[in-house]
């Protein structure tokens, strides 16, 4: 065989070697962020959810039955923050008062939950 | 252990190296069809094939070796999981699978026996085997140490071209020494015309490949090293020393071939070129052999820890600082005498490599000045040092070291150097010179390891005891870091409550807390974001201003700023004494509180104080007293604003002491 066409064929061989690689590794993380994707639709597809969380109540607004609490980590939902939550009916906000530490019960379809049982800890 | 490290290494980076220079060379000397030239182009690539064998083997070598200290056992080197393992799950692993590959291909392309008679096919195939060689080295570079740099990539390709024009030019110095012995010989005549074109054409290779060596390699020691203290203090430095000292001899050698050996070459072929091209061969195989020496330091600086990550070993009992000179107006200006001293002796030096006549006495006299400046400048610099001056502090500046250090501080320390650092203590009457003030600049113009070793080692002379021991290493951390803090508090004492623009000096000791069940956050978890007013409080006086920030909260959020609230009394359930209104919905600490009301009492000493905290950690206004109440609300978005509008932000404050 000629020289050059070796040496060509060879860097043929290599350049179509980089370009799977390129390939392969672009088709891998695409895969899994679409995997990921799926994952997160289905947490925001309508899904109802359950969580219990503790957390420590800041202020309680009865006109519109909010509590507002700074709360743990909710896995799949929101990381620790203090943030507002409706309470499923007017009386729950009763059993506790600011500056309490509580653990709640959290429910319903993500953005729509709200705060369906609420217990002192401390 | 390390002994067979460093030989296997350098075995796999000497033999790579080689492989590429012999193909670039014979690249490079071109296609001839004379006996002698094709003899030695016979011959160099045989090397070639034998050179990739066996740099494959140290590569193997490498392997193995690598595996075995990665697992820490010896058998594993030789366990196929173990070795799976290396390859395919770390980094190094991926390139070397990648490097050896391109070997084993350069090895099968060396096997095929090809036909090169004619010019196209001469060239891909000679180009073919460099270009698989340069590509098998230059892979290398992204399983170093500039891999694990931030902005790898940029470091990755320095590296690359560092390594590729080392290849290049050290490389190819054998088997041009040996082109040019063959070609010195009687029978040798037909080839001296290709040996001086080679070694024309090398000479001008050599010369860019050392101007990109000193480029890329500066561009190296500088995020590599990065310090005096790191070169002269780590074993990293070290080898890099040796490596400049090693070099030194090298470039004089290839000077000497440049200007002297390679023009003499240019006589007539069968006479005058003889003896001038044997003694060509014979310089430039020296070169040779130191160059193999230089590759052994940078295969042992692959893996010895980079200078920027190893705690530096000061070799000399003195530094030079321009601290010294801040307040002492007769060293200052014996120092600026020196340095017009050495501006001058530095003029007369580029004068003699400008000028060509009476270049040598010029030189003499540059070199007499430059010493003389140097006399005259360097003392007044000079200060005291200790094998741990550049050592970074073990613990990193936060509330709860300085606290610790606070207790040991005040058990140990406080009687001689007085409670609050004065250097008014008791214990110090008796003594025969005064404990010395921990507030003043003296003792902040010192390192941070300077101290470490005062406290470790006493100061016999003066009186002061050592401590090391009596104190673990990390307590010693924790009282420089409190004698920091005193220092600090002593020279905020003025600081007021309203923002010097552009003045950002107070570091803020970082503080971990937590509010209720939440995981602990740090102050540290602001930098960059949020500009933080960290409040201490203490119930009932700071009610009302308690009130007014929290309406002013939505605003102060707008802004970009968080405020901390920490009570004073530490209470677990601040948040209930707080109580239903107002409604306060900022962070209020109820884990952490105690370490940071402590530290940072030192800074405002007031049962109610608000610190300004800016972007960068740097603590800019220092408000005191519930009266706060009663000022403007505005003023307070006012600071914030002044601070979101600063232009050239500080440079972020090192976690650790100085
Ligand atoms: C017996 C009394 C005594 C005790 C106890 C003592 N020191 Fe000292 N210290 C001295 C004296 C005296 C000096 C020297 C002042 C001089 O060099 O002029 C000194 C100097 C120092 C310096 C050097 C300051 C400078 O700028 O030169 C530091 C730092 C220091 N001490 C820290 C400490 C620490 C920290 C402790 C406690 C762990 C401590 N000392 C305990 C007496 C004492």
């Amino acid at each position: 065989m000629r020289a050059w066409k070796a040496a060509a064929l060879l860097n043929l061989a290599l350049l179509l070697g980089v370009g799977w690689g390129y390939v392969f590794w672009g088709a891998r993380t695409a895969r899994l962020e679409q995997e990921l994707r799926a994952a997160r639709g289905a947490a925001a597809a309508g899904v109802e959810r359950l969580w219990q969380v503790a957390g420590v109540v800041r202020a309680i607004v009865p006109e519109i039955n909010v509590l507002v609490i700074t709360h743990e980590d909710i896995p799949g939902y929101m990381p620790a923050m203090t943030m507002g939550f409706r309470a499923s009916a007017p009386k729950i906000h009763e059993a506790v008062a600011v500056g309490d530490a509580v653990r709640f019960t959290l429910q319903g379809v993500p953005p729509n939950v709200v705060i369906t049982a609420i217990e002192k800890t401390r | 252990m390390i002994a067979l490290e460093v030989l296997v290494r350098w075995a796999h980076l000497a033999l790579s190296v080689l492989l590429v220079g012999t193909a670039v060379s014979i690249l490079l000397a071109g296609r001839s069809d004379r006996p002698t030239a094709l003899g030695w182009e016979t011959r160099m690539l045989d090397a070639c094939r034998g050179l990739v064998v066996l740099a494959f083997a140290a590569g193997v070598a490498v392997l193995l070796l690598q595996t075995a200290l990665l697992e820490g056992r010896r058998a594993a080197a030789l366990d196929p999981g173990a070795l799976r393992r290396v390859l395919l799950e770390t980094r190094g692993g991926h390139v070397w699978l990648v490097r050896h590959g391109l070997l084993l291909l350069l090895a099968a392309f060396l096997a095929v026996p090809l036909d090169v008679r004619r010019r196209v096919d001469w060239r891909a195939a000679r180009g073919e085997t460099a270009l698989l060689g340069l590509a098998a080295l230059g892979a290398g570079a992204a399983a170093g140490h500039a891999a694990a740099l931030p902005g790898a990539l940029a470091a990755i390709a320095t590296d690359t071209v560092h390594v590729l024009a080392a290849g290049a030019w050290v490389g190819g110095l054998l088997p041009l020494a040996l082109l040019l012995r063959r070609a010195g010989r009687a029978e040798g005549a037909d080839a001296r015309p290709l040996a001086v074109l080679a070694a024309r054409r090398f000479s001008r290779l050599a010369l860019a490949c050392v101007l990109a060596l000193v480029a890329s390699g500066s561009v190296i020691a500088w995020a590599q090293v990065g310090s005096v203290a790191g070169l002269v203090g780590t074993a990293y430095g070290r080898l890099l020393l040796g490596k400049l000292a090693l070099l030194a001899p090298i470039l004089a050698l290839a000077a000497l071939n440049r200007r002297r050996h390679l023009p003499a070459l240019g006589g007539e072929a069968l006479r005058v070129g003889r003896p001038a091209m044997r003694r060509l061969a014979r310089f430039v195989a020296g070169e040779a052999a130191l160059a193999l020496a230089v590759l052994g330091l940078a295969a042992t600086m692959g893996f010895t820890p980079p200078a920027a990550h190893a705690e530096p070993d000061w070799p000399f009992a003195f530094r030079l600082s321009l601290e010294t000179l801040a307040d002492a107006p007769a060293r200052a200006a014996r120092a600026l005498v020196g340095s017009q001293v050495l501006v001058l002796g530095a003029v007369a030096a580029l004068a003699a490599l400008v000028v060509r006549r009476a270049r040598w006495p010029l030189l003499g006299g540059a070199l007499v000045v430059l010493g003389a400046g140097a006399a005259i400048a360097l003392p007044p610099l000079a200060i005291d040092a200790y094998p741990t001056t550049y050592v970074r502090p073990a613990v990193p500046y936060q509330a709860a070291s300085i606290v610790a250090g606070a207790a040991r501080y005040r058990e140990h320390c406080a009687v001689c150097h007085g409670p609050t650092g004065a250097g008014d203590g008791p214990g110090g009457l008796r003594l025969a010179r005064p404990p010395a003030d921990l507030r003043a600049p003296h003792t902040g113009q010192h390192t941070a390891g300077d101290l470490f070793w005062w406290i470790t080692r006493g100061i016999p002379r003066a009186g002061m005891p050592a401590f090391g021991a009596t104190l673990a290493a990390e307590e010693r951390w924790d009282v420089i870091n409190y004698v920091r803090a005193l220092s600090a508090a002593h020279a905020a004492r003025n600081m007021g409550p309203t923002v010097e623009p552009d003045r950002a000096w107070l570091v803020a000791p970082d503080f971990a807390y937590a509010v209720g069940p939440t995981p602990a956050r740090t102050l540290k978890d602001y930098r960059g974001r949020r500009v933080v007013l960290l409040t201490l409080y203490a119930l009932p006086g700071s009610r009302p201003r308690l009130a007014q920030l929290a309406d002013l909260y939505g605003s102060l959020t707008a802004l970009g700023a968080e405020v901390v609230a920490v009570p004073t009394d530490a209470a677990p359930d601040a948040l209930r004494r707080l109580g239903a209104a107002p409604r306060i919905l900022f962070p209020v600490v109820t884990e952490g509180a105690a370490d940071i009301v402590a530290a940072y009492r030192m800074l405002a000493a007031a049962p109610h104080a608000e610190l300004l905290i800016d972007r960068q950690g740097y603590v800019r206004a220092i408000g005191r007293g519930a009266g706060l109440a009663a000022a403007e609300p505005n003023a307070l978005l006012a600071e914030i604003q002044e601070l979101n509008a600063e232009k050239v932000p500080a440079p972020a404050p090192e976690e650790h002491v100085h």
